[in-house]
């Protein structure tokens, strides 16, 4: 699923070193915490696998792609196989639950008709199917993540990545959440979470990933958080 | 392109036009203006040119001659001239016939004739006919070195002055319509720029979740093509007023005035004026778009 081999990033407006020769290979179905404190490269790997920033060197397969010589005009492409989660949500206030999720597969130009099927399918999944008509401003924090997780879901990608999806969610809510990424990992989609959040790391037992400076500095299946909170 | 996106493109470009209704305003009335200065400009040049150009197909000289000249050697010059090559026809005007057609054209103001008494200042001439407009230069020419001629005039003059005028215009119209084309370009890319703020988080999820560039530029193309298109329709109805009224005028105090008739040349200003404005108003999205697309 990706393929990371040598990867670096210098940023050129100020010279840091973002990622130093960076190794990492992650499979289909796979579930992978990326773990670091915070500027330790977590958000520039995932920036990586979007295509939002280009490696300095390297080579990185993502889904098949290849990100490093891909042209601009392939890059959506890149994407419709991915599905994103933030930790601030990022839904649009003026639309309804159902308009949010439905919004990811209209601008790829899906059919109506299969855009209403996957939608309420997906939103079954999150359990939100009653508060379709809702909008966000009218959910708690935990139901606005559900339906972005639904948006990043709806188009069937084969990798989820999300960035701190618990980062604003109490204890409670955030376990529910997760019950929701593991569902979604056991049909087989392949899931990358950058978290801060040690209980749920050394809970799930799942890959773990940690990241300092640059550096890969410790890659464990069934890991922990191994971090002082 | 499916008819459900199409559907999408237009929500949005009607929605953005009534969230920035007075940007929109602002933005619509920059292209009228423009474009209507634009349109009197070449509605100015256009029939300038046409002037000049039908004065310089016309294939008549009149020949004037010496005020002295004997009645044989006028006969002479008469017959001279019908010799010479690529001549159509040759016609003797008196100096009272002179004096009668001044009066026709002066129309009203014939009184104007009434101050020279019997007197009659007009020479005779000879109005001659040539059988191609390229012919009456080297035909004027010649002519003109006969004895007993005083001058063989045709357009020429008023042709070079014409041709000066509307270089003039042009130059001028030109330096004007690149100014008013950049003024309109930066209204309207301000204005585009203000949707593309106020929709900078749908953009950004847009792009995550795969959306092409022309997907998302679409809406915001169409937005700026609608506001020209705008501008463009009260730029053409005003100018279409504006030249009929300015017609009227001209045909009552300069009926010879060979102005351009209003139909079809009204028609293809409408349409120019309307192209125009849906270019600048795309180019104008374009601009304001770039940056945001480069994630």
């Amino acid at each position: 699923m990706i393929h990371m081999r040598n990867i670096s990033k210098i940023y050129d407006d100020n010279g840091t070193i973002a990622l130093d020769h960076v190794n990492i290979d992650i499979e289909k179905g796979e579930f992978v915490f990326l773990v670091g404190p915070s500027g330790a490269g977590k958000s520039t790997f995932i920036k990586m696998l979007l295509r939002e920033e280009l490696p300095s060197s390297g080579e990185l397969i993502v889904n098949g792609h290849d990100v490093v010589h891909m042209v601009r005009h392939d890059v959506p492409y890149l994407r419709r196989g991915l599905g994103v989660v933030f930790q601030d949500y990022r839904l649009l206030p003026d639309k309804t639950v159902y308009e949010n999720v439905a919004f990811a597969m209209q601008v790829i130009e899906a059919p109506r008709r299969l855009i209403q099927r996957s939608v309420n399918s997906v939103l079954d999944v999150v359990g939100l199917r009653e508060k379709y008509r809702c909008f966000p401003s009218q959910l708690s924090g935990g139901e606005q993540q559900r339906v972005a997780i639904a948006r990043a879901i709806v188009n069937s990608p084969a990798l989820v990545i999300a960035d701190e999806p618990t980062g604003n969610l109490d204890p409670d809510t955030s376990w529910d959440i997760m019950d929701i990424f593991q569902r979604i990992n056991k049909s087989g989609t392949t899931i990358i979470m950058a978290t801060h959040d040690k209980t749920i790391v050394d809970r799930m037992k799942k890959r773990v990933i940690a990241i300092e400076d640059g550096h890969v500095v410790r890659d464990e299946a069934k890991g922990v958080y191994g971090y002082a909170v | 392109m499916r008819f459900d996106t199409i559907e999408y493109f237009v929500q949005e470009v009607f929605r953005s036009l009534k969230r920035n209704n007075w940007m929109t305003f602002a933005s619509i009335g920059t292209v009228a203006v423009s474009l209507f200065v634009l349109g009197v400009f070449l509605i100015l040049v256009l029939n300038v040119n046409r002037m000049a150009s039908m004065l310089e197909s016309q294939v008549q000289i009149s020949v004037y001659l010496q005020e002295d000249i004997k009645q044989v050697d006028r006969v002479g010059i008469g017959q001279d001239i019908e010799k010479m090559q690529g001549i159509e026809s040759v016609k003797y005007v008196s100096r009272d016939e002179a004096k009668k057609r001044l009066a026709e054209r002066l129309g009203d103001q014939k009184y104007l004739l009434d101050a020279l008494g019997d007197k009659n200042p007009l020479p005779e001439s000879y109005e001659v006919t040539v059988k191609s407009p390229d012919m009456v230069e080297t035909a004027a020419a010649a002519i003109s070195k006969m004895d007993g001629v005083e001058e063989a005039k045709y357009g020429q003059d008023v042709v070079q002055h014409l041709f000066d005028i509307t270089r003039l215009m042009r130059i001028f119209g030109l330096a004007l319509m690149v100014l008013l084309a950049g003024a309109t370009l930066f209204i309207i890319s301000n204005t585009i720029r203000l949707t593309v703020f106020a929709r900078r988080r749908e953009i950004a999820i847009m792009k995550y979740v795969g959306a092409t560039d022309w997907f998302i530029r679409w809406p915001f193309m169409l937005e700026g093509i609608v506001m020209g298109f705008i501008g463009g329709i009260i730029a053409a109805v005003a100018l279409r007023s504006f030249y009929a009224a300015m017609a009227a005028k001209i045909y009552d105090t300069l009926a010879f005035f060979p102005l351009m008739p209003q139909y079809p040349f009204m028609n293809y200003i409408t349409v120019a004026l309307l192209l125009a404005g849906m270019v600048i108003g795309a180019i104008g999205s374009t601009i304001s778009l770039k940056r945001f697309l480069e994630v």
